[in-house]
């Protein structure tokens, strides 16, 4: 019997990676082989209503949306389909009067339906083309807001508890600490964005927790992991010999950067108690008198699960979860100077 | 060496612990302890999965509760992608037949027992339809599917498809983040003994759940209290969670209660039934169909809390319900029935409408039914659940039932498994052979067979209702899967006036629970 893998083996095979080159020089990109676009989904549409016997126009569109993604950029989709019909030879046209063509795309909760119905010849005819949501490619990422730099360096489907960055002496690179199919683990990642290593904690006593909080702390090889109620530690070159013991978990404090043009530091904070809503980062200088003022405010895709320093006093990390594509994501923050 | 790893080690955390931060922290987290306070409508509840009936209102209640205290092999997250619960890899022939489950190592039920495969066998097998065999192996478990089955996990993301094992004293115990503690009949209060006091169970916190112990200590649940006085609950802080039925939902936004509302995930249909002479004339099907002012009931009797449904199949998860359109013509329903003999049903004698549904509200959507099918001339004549007419003589036989509205819980992720329940009900009710929804599966096949089931106009589908729940202010968190489970031990409590409660037995709570020194 041949098996064909399903998720989420393959996705913990293949973490979706995005390292934007503006952090990591030699940056690579990984998608799925399997992934889609709209674009793809709307074309296999265009060859079923090209296929219908007797349809070749003229009709007239009508779209009808109920996905979310579909309507971040209905008239990018909408038009290329009319320019796709008129290339297979289905006329299209603004008359009221012509026969109409219904377009509909839909999101279930596993799959993306688009629909296409039109009347010909006394009969509805109705072509459906489904694909799986997951293989739909993510849309473009927000732009980040002008004074505080936000930068997507990493994505993964799976649960991200922090991120630090690691400075080998001559690369960047990233650590991870996440929830790999209810482990604990910490991935270390070049900067080419490639999984350079994987350190389980389980087998050391870390299990996992429902409580949100974890800490990852890098000093030159060594590693240290703050759990609730629990420390463990180890080193790149020996992870084998990760020991964790209990503590009383003192949790680092306040982010504070520190532009290059401003000695004063900017402390950053947000929310980040309700999974469930989307997130604001404010960066706030320290000796401000009254909390918020002056407050420099970024948009987050959902809430603000981890904000942790990096070795560059200007910048930090900070983790996700994106709440449209339920992904989690780490942003370099950078404080940048004037506009 | 050994030792002298151990001590760099033990050195390195101590520097970590010195160079520790700051007592502050940058973002606010979830807190745990508390007793989250549930109230729901229905007066008893079953978390014997294998007692539940496709498509019961009541069954969905039942599932919610259960979910506390069993977990799936699978869950369906907000985003299309199945994660983990209680398999942990699984994978399929490229027919879809073979399928292979492998089970997490190490989760226990609630009284410390480990879960084996063979558990998971049993649980499943009474569970899964006749096309279905389940088998255990050394690691977890295969199903074997007499036709290809690409939608097993969404089948098994959802519905009844809980893994318990079963006591010798027929009791269940499950593998979820809470364990039933206390299960109490409804009984005479005690202040006044002619007053029933409500049901209650109540639902412990497991600390040893391997997905992490719940945020919440406690989940008590009070069945059976009348809809009114589960919103004055909520309004007073005695309860934090209600469910609301649609026609309260207007009320209760008035009164700036937060009220969550899922997908609509019931539908309220009328089913033609044969027994009546007559109701079996496509014409007259036709002509009852047109007649039917859906927009209406949807928007003045059920005060926009309800949809119109045009179709058997929700649009959240056919994604073609669209396509369906709303057949409502009164004139062409008036001529239909105009060409009907005059012997026709609804003529000469009215089709007697039995209400199945429960609640006031189905009574009302019933009259409704009437008065619509009375503007196209067809008489309608309501008679109670008992089968004889409001008016006639009680002592006589029941008159043969024309139509019912019933109501019909959408219980699977799988759009297929769905409709050929409910063609299932409808033509069991009926007394017909139903025809299944095999493979190869395909949307258009999918499609057809609703057009197919909606032209034959066995049922007329009049309404889709959401679930509404009230929760309390305090309460942080709340979600529910796409399958409808809500994801209650994820909620967590925001003490009153945190500002002033206490910081340190917040923290003390927050140390110890689902991680194990």
């Amino acid at each position: 019997m041949r098996l064909l893998l399903s998720r989420p083996l393959v996705c913990s095979c293949s973490l979706l990676v995005w390292l934007l080159l503006a952090f990591f020089p030699c940056a690579a990109q990984s998608t799925s082989q399997e992934s889609v676009s709209l674009d793809d989904a709307l074309h296999q549409l265009a060859d079923r209503i090209s296929a219908i016997p007797n349809f070749h126009g003229p009709c007239r569109l009508q779209f009808l949306q109920d996905s979310n993604f579909a309507a971040e950029t209905a008239k990018d989709w909408q038009e290329l389909f009319r320019k796709d019909l008129e290339s297979r030879h289905v006329s299209v046209t603004e008359d009221p009067a012509a026969p109409v063509l219904r377009i509909g795309v839909a999101e279930t909760p596993t799959q993306v339906v688009l629909s296409a119905s039109a009347r010909v010849a006394e009969k509805d005819e109705v072509r459906l083309v489904t694909a799986s949501r997951t293989s739909f490619r993510a849309a473009n990422l927000p732009v980040a807001p002008v004074r505080l730099e936000k930068q997507l360096v990493y994505q993964s489907p799976e649960r991200l508890l922090d991120a630090s960055s690691l400075w080998n002496g001559s690369s960047l690179g990233l650590a991870l600490l996440l929830d790999r199919e209810g482990e604990l683990e910490v991935l270390r990642i070049d900067s080419a964005g490639a999984i350079q290593q994987s350190v389980p904690l389980s087998a050391a006593g870390a299990l996992l927790s429902r409580d949100p909080r974890a800490e990852l702390s890098l000093q030159a090889e060594a590693v240290s992991v703050l759990l609730p109620g629990k420390s463990c530690q180890f080193t790149w070159a020996a992870p084998a010999e990760t020991k964790c013991h209990v503590v009383k978990s003192s949790w680092r404090g306040i982010t504070v950067l520190t532009p290059s043009c401003d000695p004063g530091g900017w402390k950053l904070q947000a929310d980040g108690s309700d999974w469930t809503t989307l997130d604001l980062l404010q960066a706030v200088p320290e000796n401000a008198m009254q909390r918020g003022s002056a407050a420099i405010l970024s948009d987050f895709p959902g809430p603000i699960l981890s904000i942790n320093g990096e070795q560059n006093p200007s910048s930090a990390l900070v983790v996700t979860r994106n709440l449209r594509t339920g992904n989690y994501e780490v942003y370099k923050i950078t404080l940048a100077c004037g506009n | 060496m050994r030792s002298t790893k151990s001590l760099w080690l033990a050195a390195i955390s101590a520097a970590f612990v010195l160079l520790g931060p700051t007592t502050t922290r940058a973002t606010k987290h979830p807190k745990y302890g508390g007793t989250l306070r549930v109230e729901l409508s229905v007066a008893s509840v079953s978390l014997d999965p294998r007692t539940w009936k496709p498509g019961s209102v009541a069954a969905a209640d039942y599932e919610k509760l259960s979910a506390l205290i069993y977990e799936r092999l699978v869950t369906l997250d907000d985003y299309g992608r199945f994660q983990p619960a209680l398999a942990i890899e699984w994978s399929h022939d490229a027919s879809f037949r073979n399928w292979q489950f492998r089970l997490r190592p190490g989760v226990k039920f609630s009284d410390g027992s480990l879960l084996t495969p063979k558990e998971v066998t049993a649980a499943l097998e009474p569970l899964l339809p006749s096309g279905l065999q389940i088998a255990a192996n050394e690691t977890g478990v295969q199903i074997h599917a007499a036709h290809p089955a690409p939608d097993l996990l969404e089948q098994l993301a959802s519905g009844r498809y809980f893994i318990f094992r079963v006591e010798p004293d027929n009791s269940l115990l499950g593998t979820g983040a809470f364990v039933l503690a206390e299960s109490a009949p409804p009984a005479p209060s005690d202040a006044n003994p002619s007053v029933l006091r409500p049901a209650h169970l109540k639902f412990r916190a497991r600390e040893d759940a391997w997905s992490g112990r719940p945020f919440v200590d406690a989940i008590d649940v009070t069945l059976g209290n009348p809809p009114l006085r589960q919103i004055l609950n909520l309004q007073v802080g005695r309860a934090d969670i209600i469910d609301i039925p649609p026609d309260l939902v207007r009320k209760a936004r008035q009164e700036n209660l937060r009220v969550w509302s899922s997908p609509p995930d019931t539908l309220l249909a009328l089913r033609l039934d044969d027994a009546q002479s007559g109701t079996a004339d496509p014409q007259f099907r036709e002509a009852l169909d047109l007649a039917l002012d859906r927009d209406t009931m949807a928007n003045v009797l059920l005060q926009r809390q309800a949809f119109p449904a045009v179709a058997l199949l929700p649009q959240w998860l056919s994604g073609y319900a669209f396509l369906f359109g709303n057949p409502m013509n009164l004139d062409r329903a008036k001529s239909l029935q105009a060409a009907l003999p005059a012997n026709a049903a609804g003529g000469a004698e009215p089709i007697r409408l039995r209400v199945d549904a429960v609640g006031d509200l189905m009574k009302l959507l019933g009259e409704r039914v009437a008065v619509n099918a009375r503007q196209a001339n067809i008489s309608v004549q309501i008679v109670p659940r008992s089968g004889s007419s409001t008016s006639g003589n009680t002592t006589a036989a029941p008159s043969p039932i024309g139509l019912h509205l019933f109501a019909w819980h959408y219980s699977s992720l799988s759009p297929r498994v769905e409709l050929q329940a409910l063609a299932q009900h409808l033509h069991s009710e009926s007394g017909a052979e139903s025809e299944s929804v095999e493979e190869p599966f395909n949307p258009e096949k999918l499609y057809a067979q609703e057009r197919r089931l909606l032209d034959e106009r066995q049922a007329l589908p009049l309404l889709l209702l959401p679930e509404y729940v009230g929760i309390a202010p305090n309460v942080r968190n709340w979600s529910a899967e796409p399958s409808g489970t809500w994801r209650l031990a994820d909620v967590w409590l925001e003490p009153a006036g945190s500002a002033s409660s206490s910081p340190e037995a917040a923290s003390d709570r927050s140390v110890a629970p689902g991680v194990h020194p």
